[in-house]
């Protein structure tokens, strides 16, 4: 499982990278793995004023379904809408082609204070094998 | 860590069992309580999982309840299924990520656990390819739909022991057409296990598979304080 040091990480497996004004998000190489193969995703829509910690997303595997929050407080700028049709792009490519949404934070002091990548990796177990 | 099991005697509606496993979900996000995990039964209800298609409802609700069958939407994974009486149902509340285990994936845990369990019983049980949960030569034996919520896991499994078969019939199980469903009694007979004997096992193959060993309490039964309430009966 891959953790990029780069970006920025939430306890509940959102990955975040900063692009200028902007932050793209999305979930983890362990997030997806653990849902297995994605067969849906409900995704926010563009202009949506979303609060740090709101359910802003749903993805969905053959038989589970789990949440995706907001990293920070501000507006979402932009959909991944090639997901609709191609879900599994997350399980492929969870870290590029499978991001999620980009949102504009109101404070961007927010990013600074998500985990990095060493903390994250601590909330994950050990693989065994 | 430990986690708890709770022990439910007769069987439950499904908006009760629900609530339940809202109100420990709620506890267990803050770190109130350690893990749990409810065995249970439901009474007869058809139910369908968010991506679930009401094509796959044999019967329209109307005559679901006719037959005494009770029809919800739930906000679970996986298509449409029916719980009743003498099926084990597994709900477990973990929150995942710690447990060195969880690396193997909770679905396939969950597909484990259930394959221990119709072992116990001189079941071959299985995994089949793009088709979760655990199999038979007969049929599907256990049933998977779950949902994450802030990584703390809710519903979960239904295992069918002594289940009355042919509330199957109203539905297309988990959508999938032309695939039997069967159980322990349709394959054991007089032999099967009893409810509570299945239960005994599926919690002692539940706590080695997932790590997490169990303090087990009744539902009726002396219950750790952060639960006495919300387990308790509505008037």
């Amino acid at each position: 499982m891959s953790t990029p040091k780069e970006l920025r990480y939430t306890k509940t497996h959102e990955w975040v990278r900063r692009d200028g004004n902007l932050l793209t998000v999305g979930i983890t190489d362990f997030a997806q793995e653990q849902l297995s193969d994605l067969t849906y995703v409900e995704l926010p829509s563009a202009n949506d004023a979303v609060t740090a910690q709101d359910e802003v997303a749903v993805v969905e595997s053959v038989k589970a379904a789990s949440d995706i929050y907001a990293p920070v407080t501000g507006t979402i700028t932009e959909v991944n809408s090639a997901l609709i049709d191609q879900p599994e792009l997350i399980n492929q490519d969870p870290f590029g082609a499978g991001w999620i949404f980009k949102i504009e934070p109101d404070d961007m002091s927010e990013f600074d204070s998500l985990l990095d990548a060493d903390s994250y990796e601590e909330l994950l177990p050990e693989d065994e094998e | 860590m430990k986690a708890w099991a709770i022990y439910f005697g007769a069987p439950i509606p499904y908006a009760e069992g629900l609530r339940i496993q809202e109100a420990i979900w709620n506890l267990r996000c803050q770190d109130l309580i350690p893990d749990a995990v409810l065995f249970l039964e439901h009474r007869p209800v058809v139910t369908l999982g968010n991506r679930g298609r009401t094509g796959h409802l044999l019967a329209t609700p109307e005559k679901l309840r006719e037959a005494g069958i009770d029809f919800v939407h739930a906000s679970r994974g996986g298509d449409v299924t029916y719980h009743g009486p003498g099926q084990l149902v597994m709900y477990p509340i973990l929150k995942l990520g710690a447990h060195e285990t969880d690396a193997h994936g909770y679905l396939h845990n969950l597909e484990e656990t259930a394959i221990l369990t119709a072992a116990d019983f001189g079941v071959p049980a299985f995994r089949r390819a793009g088709m979760n949960g655990a199999w038979t030569e007969q049929g599907k034996i256990a049933a998977i739909g779950f949902r994450l919520k802030r990584w703390v896991t809710l519903h979960g499994m239904s295992f069918n022991v002594q289940v009355d078969l042919s509330g199957f019939q109203t539905i297309v199980p988990c959508g999938l057409v032309g695939q039997p469903v069967s159980s322990l009694r349709a394959i054991l007979g007089e032999k099967a296990p009893d409810l509570p004997s299945a239960r005994q096992s599926m919690s002692r193959h539940f706590s080695e598979v997932f790590e997490r060993p169990l303090d087990i309490f009744e539902r009726d039964g002396d219950l750790p304080l952060p639960l006495t309430q919300l387990m308790s009966k509505p008037l």
